[in-house]
């Protein structure tokens, strides 16, 4: 019966609830668009101040109250101890030096003067504080000398200095204190009761300091563009409220806040009349939070970037297109760009799919081994290979060269291999990127039900015969959504063609793009105009491979693990095992070797072994910097902070994903792809434009805009492995906790917390170990307090030494290595990367 | 039309040996059945006649030719064998024709060939009008079928079936079981047929081979080991049974937990026994030879399932439906027994009755 009438009661409320939703949400959207309108006034006023920075703002700001504070403690005391004549002398004669200063400044400076005196409140008092401040922002003219002396004097003999010199502006014939002889000099007439007024403002106590410290921040943003009377009104004018004061100086960010608030509500009614249903959901709230993040730091960011390209002066234009693609070295990068991508894809998959194959499908001897071992490629920095290769490949000093030439008694003249070269850097592209192919095809492999092989053989088909009409027409799509994943990372590298590419003038968009930003603002126009190219790029196979791909996915996750039907290599089992073995030591061990070796040597052109050519210098230098532990420390935090951040979004992602039906889910998840499937230039670009003030946002420079885009880009990678994770639970292990009598929250961290925590840690390393190796983005967005560990590697390499360099990418490698141990050990044994 | 001939296969993966001598010959026609709780091995046997596995130890020949066993090995593809798999296996980027003409197309026969046998083995399964379907548009059904067809389409001598019908629905999985002995009918070749059901097995096989931890427990005809079942496990694996311990002498058993009471037996069995009842041989009869209490009736339409407290014994009669609520709970009965197995107790039927998994 109770719960009966508890159920009624429910059902009344919910009837009621509408109602007070929608007028809720509807005034939550006006209240967005009254602080879009507030936000716009006060960038209004801003505007009429005629300050080019916010800072300049908030100087005055700061000014108005040390001007306030001024006139109570010093002058108001002062001018109250003079008989009413002597006052009124002192007041005429400072309005005729404010007028003639103002006058001086700006054509009808005296008449805005008026008009400020007469604004209300007391004249005198106005008056004063607006010559105060005219001194402060024009700079005091007393000379330095004569100012040390007179601040140097004590508390007595100020007040009478100050007496006197009040006494000395209404009586010209009074004679000057001694301190203030030297500032007045020989000037006479107005002049000399200008400087008078002056030292006296100066002398006026112990504020002096802070004063002119705000005043040259002021100076700094208004003098060029002369008094504005505006800044001084506000100065002035008591009645101007904190919260106003708030909104002029911060306007942008204001409106920012304004159109969050009125998006929000229009997304949370746009929902809820798609559900039907106006009731509040939590989950919803969850949504937009994650959406509104990722609309300010993704997508505004990204759109602005489109606009200002097809916009360069704030019409439509292809100027900056027709320019830049004109441009012959512009043209080269695009081609290179272009393949250099096709060329890694096409070898990279040639690579990934047969090495997948035997790997995953064969008896080949140390299958286990290699296949870690292809895995791990993926965790290692691509400029760390980079290095490596250039140590092999080097015309001159290569040891790959070096080792020909002697095998085939070559002479010593350069080559024959060349790694400064368009093929030299697809190759190092292939060794880098082939993984991300070889793990998409092998993971594929894996899934595969077995019995649609055996189906085949069956029916009649050899083993080889079952590969090209079943296997490979059934993975097909996940190669190609592998090989396409290879061409937008090969595209959108720029730790490899830096470091390859630059030296031998190869230049590839990214680098195009780097080079564009370092040279300022009409750099960062054409930098867009590049990255828009990049950007084009990656959406469309962005589409591809998540709309047209996935449809026809023929491969699913069974919830039944699948033993893979293993092909016999018989009397080809011992040549493809030493073949593989040999692309191993080729691929991955040779320049591993390299960089180790490399780093115990004085010069690189020597072997390690020869006499006085082994050190452990390079090592000892390297680690025993200040600053490289200051880029290392960057680097972990950094890296810790975005993977924390991004696996709690991960979490709540895959929650809503996998175990809710909440309209809008998908929004977020979109976005999240969308973010990771964009170039880091790109991504970094984009923040560089956006977030340094111009959109109410100023995180330009500090390491929150690092953080921001390594999330940007890498938390799809935490949110994929806690989805997967999630899936293969089934929903009944929770439905069970619940009516085994848990509570919702119970359940989560004892049950579905429990069974995945092993992929919640996997996620948190897939996102620390790209963010704390970055360095496409890092180059863009650092300053010198956030440089971190890879950008000061790319330095040393670039500035520095070579061997000191690899000692640093040996340490970056063993950090790695370390974590996934870590992991491994973490997860027991179940994921390693 | 082929005959399977398996001589003294074991197999083991590694320690675990799944299969022990394993020996018998399959003729021409015939329909086997390797039935048995999962993980018993059947699985690995059909698995070795198709290629799919080599065997241990032993040999195997299809109609007389060695295909495995000593260095001979002869793969899947050129054993002419057609098999259903648990999956169905139906080849998810081709369509329905394609997926049956696959092992035609292999072959190299002629295209107007392979589409008269296509459309001819369609026919069969009842799928004509499905050709240019892909099996993403059929149902787990019809999938089922295309498989079948595409085992059936280069007129094999021998069809493998490894659990075809597990993923169907009841109501499917009954019709297709008549369909597949139908097409068996029609067409004359030798199945092997893996199932866990055993009805499945019953209803269709002309020999069942009952296995159990990798080695045949029993084979014959389903009436003979339902009948005559050669042990325990055999008995309680196929059908309802109860097992009673029991003392055997002079003609007579007597059940010490049944308040001592006893029937006549004939039978050679004396000493210890296990008394095994199937509870639709017991009955109630005014002039029944044991004596209880009615505990409990569950009526099941057809049948009505009792159960009768026989001294500390707990006993199950499947009663006919009718016969529901003519007997008031807690009144005084007595039970007929039509008829009974005995069993030597040597105390391992616990131990064979665990079913490995």
């Amino acid at each position: 019966m109770k719960s009966n009438i508890a159920a009624q009661s429910t059902l009344q409320q919910r009837d009621r609830t509408p109602a007070i939703t929608k007028i809720v949400l509807v005034a939550v959207f006006l209240l967005g668009l009254a602080i879009i309108v507030t936000g716009w006034m006060g960038m209004r006023e801003y505007a009429l101040s005629g300050f080019s920075s916010e800072a300049g703002y908030d100087a005055v700001y700061k000014l108005s109250g040390d001007v306030e504070s001024a006139w109570q403690k010093s002058l108001k005391p002062q001018l109250d101890g003079l008989d009413a004549s002597s006052r009124a002398a002192v007041d005429e004669a400072a309005y005729e030096m404010l007028a003639s200063t103002w006058e001086s400044q700006k054509e009808g400076g005296k008449a805005e003067l008026d008009e400020a005196l007469t604004e209300g409140g007391e004249r005198s008092e106005r008056l004063y504080k607006l010559l105060y401040t005219t001194y402060l922002v024009n700079g005091p003219k007393v000379a330095a000398s004569a100012r040390k002396e007179i601040t140097g004097v004590d508390a007595k003999e100020q007040s009478a200095f100050q007496k006197a010199l009040l006494a000395c502006i209404t009586d010209e014939n009074a004679a000057v204190p001694a301190a203030a002889e030297k500032a007045v000099g020989s000037l006479t007439g107005l002049d000399r009761q200008a400087m008078l007024m002056q030292t006296f403002f100066v002398s006026s106590g112990s504020t002096e300091s802070r004063l002119t410290e705000n005043a040259n921040a002021i100076k700094k943003s208004v003098r060029d563009k002369g008094v504005q009377l505006s800044a001084f009104r506000m100065i002035v004018n008591k009645d101007v409220s904190w919260l106003w004061k708030l909104v002029v100086s911060n306007s942008r960010s204001v409106i920012l806040v304004g159109i969050i608030i009125a998006v929000d509500a229009l997304l949370l009614i746009g929902l809820m009349m798609m559900e039907k249903s106006w009731i509040v959901d939590f989950k919803w709230l969850l949504i937009l939070i994650i959406v509104d993040f990722l609309l300010l730091f993704q997508m505004m960011p990204l759109v602005y970037m489109l606009i200002k390209a097809f916009t360069p002066d704030g019409k439509f234009s292809l100027e900056t297109f027709k320019r830049l693609y004109t441009y012959s070295l512009n043209l080269d990068a695009l081609q290179n760009t272009l393949i250099a991508a096709t060329c890694t894809m096409i070898l990279g998959t040639l690579l990934a799919f047969p090495l997948a194959w035997l790997v995953g499908r064969t008896n080949l001897y140390g299958k286990k081994f290699f296949r870690s071992l292809f895995v791990l490629t993926y965790m290692v920095p691509p400029y760390v290979g980079a290095m490596a290769w250039l140590r092999l490949l080097n015309p001159n000093v290569g040891t790959i060269n070096q080792w020909i030439r002697a095998l085939f008694n070559l002479s010593d003249a350069p080559g024959p291999l060349n790694v400064y070269t368009l093929p030299g850097m697809i190759w190092v592209l292939t060794c880098f990127y082939y993984p991300y192919a070889f793990i998409t095809i092998s993971r594929a492999m894996e899934k595969m039900d077995p019995s649609l092989e055996e189906a085949s053989r069956i029916s009649g088909a050899s083993p080889v015969k079952t590969l090209f009409t079943v296997t490979l027409p059934m993975m097909l799509p996940s190669l190609i959504s592998g090989a396409l994943l290879v061409f937008v990372s090969a595209a959108s590298c720029y730790g490899i063609p830096s470091i390859i590419g630059s030296p031998g003038r190869v230049h590839t968009v990214t680098t195009r793009i780097v080079e564009y930003v370092s040279l300022g603002q009409q750099g960062l126009n054409d930098a867009t105009g590049m990255a828009v190219f990049l950007m084009v790029i990656a959406i469309i196979i962005l589409f591809i491979s998540d709309v047209v791909l996935a449809k026809r996915q023929y491969i699913t996750v069974s919830g039944k693990s699948v033993r893979p039907a293993i092909v016999d290599l018989r009397k080809w089992r011992i040549p493809l095992t030493v073949l593989v073995s040999l692309f191993a030591v080729i691929v991955v061990l040779i320049p591993f070797a390299t960089i180790f070796s490399t780093s115990f040597k004085n010069d690189v052109g020597k072997s390690m072994f020869e006499p006085a050519n082994f050190t452990t210098v390079n090592w000892t230098t390297v680690f025993g910097r200040i600053e490289t532990m200051n880029c290392l420390k960057n680097s972990l935090v950094f890296g810790a902070v975005t993977a924390t951040v991004g696996i709690v979004v991960a979490c709540v992602m895959s929650y809503l994903l996998q175990r809710t039906r909440v309209r809008g889910r998908k929004i977020p998840d979109f976005l999240i792809t969308l973010g990771s499937g964009t170039p880091s230039v790109v991504i970094a670009l984009g923040l560089i434009m956006t977030m340094k003030g111009n959109f109410g946002i100023n995180i330009y420079n500090t390491a929150y805009i690092m953080i921001v885009a390594y999330l940007i880009k890498y938390m799809m990678m935490g949110m994929r492995t806690v989805v997967s994770a999630m899936s293969q639970i089934h929903a009944s292990l929770e439905e069970c906790s619940q009516i085994s009598g848990a509570s919702w929250l119970r359940t989560m961290f004892k049950i579905t917390g429990r069974l995945i925590f092993p992929s919640i840690a996997a996620g948190w390393f897939l996102i620390f170990i790209p963010s704390f190796y970055e360095l496409s983005m890092t180059t863009l967005l650092y300053s010198s307090t956030t440089k971190t560990i890879g950008f000061q590697l790319y330095e040393y390499w670039t500035f520095t030494s070579q061997p000191m360099s690899c000692a640093m990418a040996f340490g970056i490698l063993l950090i790695v290595v370390i974590l996934n141990f870590v992991l491994n050990r973490l997860t027991k044994g179940e994921f390693s990367i | 039309m082929a005959t399977v001939t398996i001589k003294h296969v074991t197999k083991a993966f590694g320690d675990n040996v799944v299969l022990k001598e394993f020996n018998e010959t399959f003729q021409e026609g015939e329909f086997i059945t390797l039935l048995g709780p999962s993980g018993c091995g059947k699985t690995t046997m059909l698995r070795i006649i198709a290629g799919f596995e080599k065997p241990t130890t032993g040999e195997l020949y299809i109609d007389n030719q060695l295909v495995s066993g000593g260095k001979t090995f002869i793969p899947p593809e050129k054993r002419s064998v057609g098999m259903v798999f648990q999956s169905y296996a139906v080849w998810p980027h081709m369509n329905v024709f394609d997926n049956v003409a696959y092992p035609l197309t292999i072959k190299k026969v002629p295209k107007a060939e392979i589409k008269k046998s296509v459309a001819h083995v369609l026919e069969i399964v009842h799928l004509s009008q499905y050709a240019e379907r892909f099996p993403n548009q059929l149902s787990g059904g019809q999938q089922q079928r295309v498989a079948l067809a595409r085992a059936l389409v280069a007129a094999p001598k021998l069809l493998l079936l490894d659990e075809p019908l597990s993923n169907l629905d009841a109501k499917l999985r009954e019709s297709m079981r008549f369909e597949i002995k139908e097409i068996q009918r029609q067409l004359g070749i030798t199945v092997v047929y893996v199932t866990h059901d055993q009805t499945e097995a019953m209803a269709m096989s002309d020999r069942i081979f009952l296995i159990n931890r990798g080695v045949v427990q029993q084979c014959g005809s389903p009436e003979e080991i339902y009948n005559h079942p050669a042990n325990q496990f055999v008995a309680d694996f196929l059908g309802k049974v109860d097992f009673f311990k029991g003392e055997s002498a002079n003609g007579r058993i007597v059940f010490p937990k049944m308040d001592g009471q006893s029937f006549a037996y004939n039978g050679p069995r004396t000493g210890k026994v296990e008394v095994a009842v199937r509870p639709e041989n017991l009955y109630f009869a005014e002039d029944g030879i044991l004596e209880g209490t009615l505990e409990a009736q569950y009526y099941l339409g057809d049948v009505d399932d009792c159960r009768v407290r026989v001294g500390e014994t707990l006993v199950r009669v499947i009663a006919n439906g009718y016969e529901y609520k003519k007997l008031t709970n807690g009144q005084k009965v007595r039970l007929g027994v039509r008829d009974f197995m005995v069993f030597e107790d040597d105390g391992s039927l616990e131990q064979m009755l665990q079913i490995q998994t």
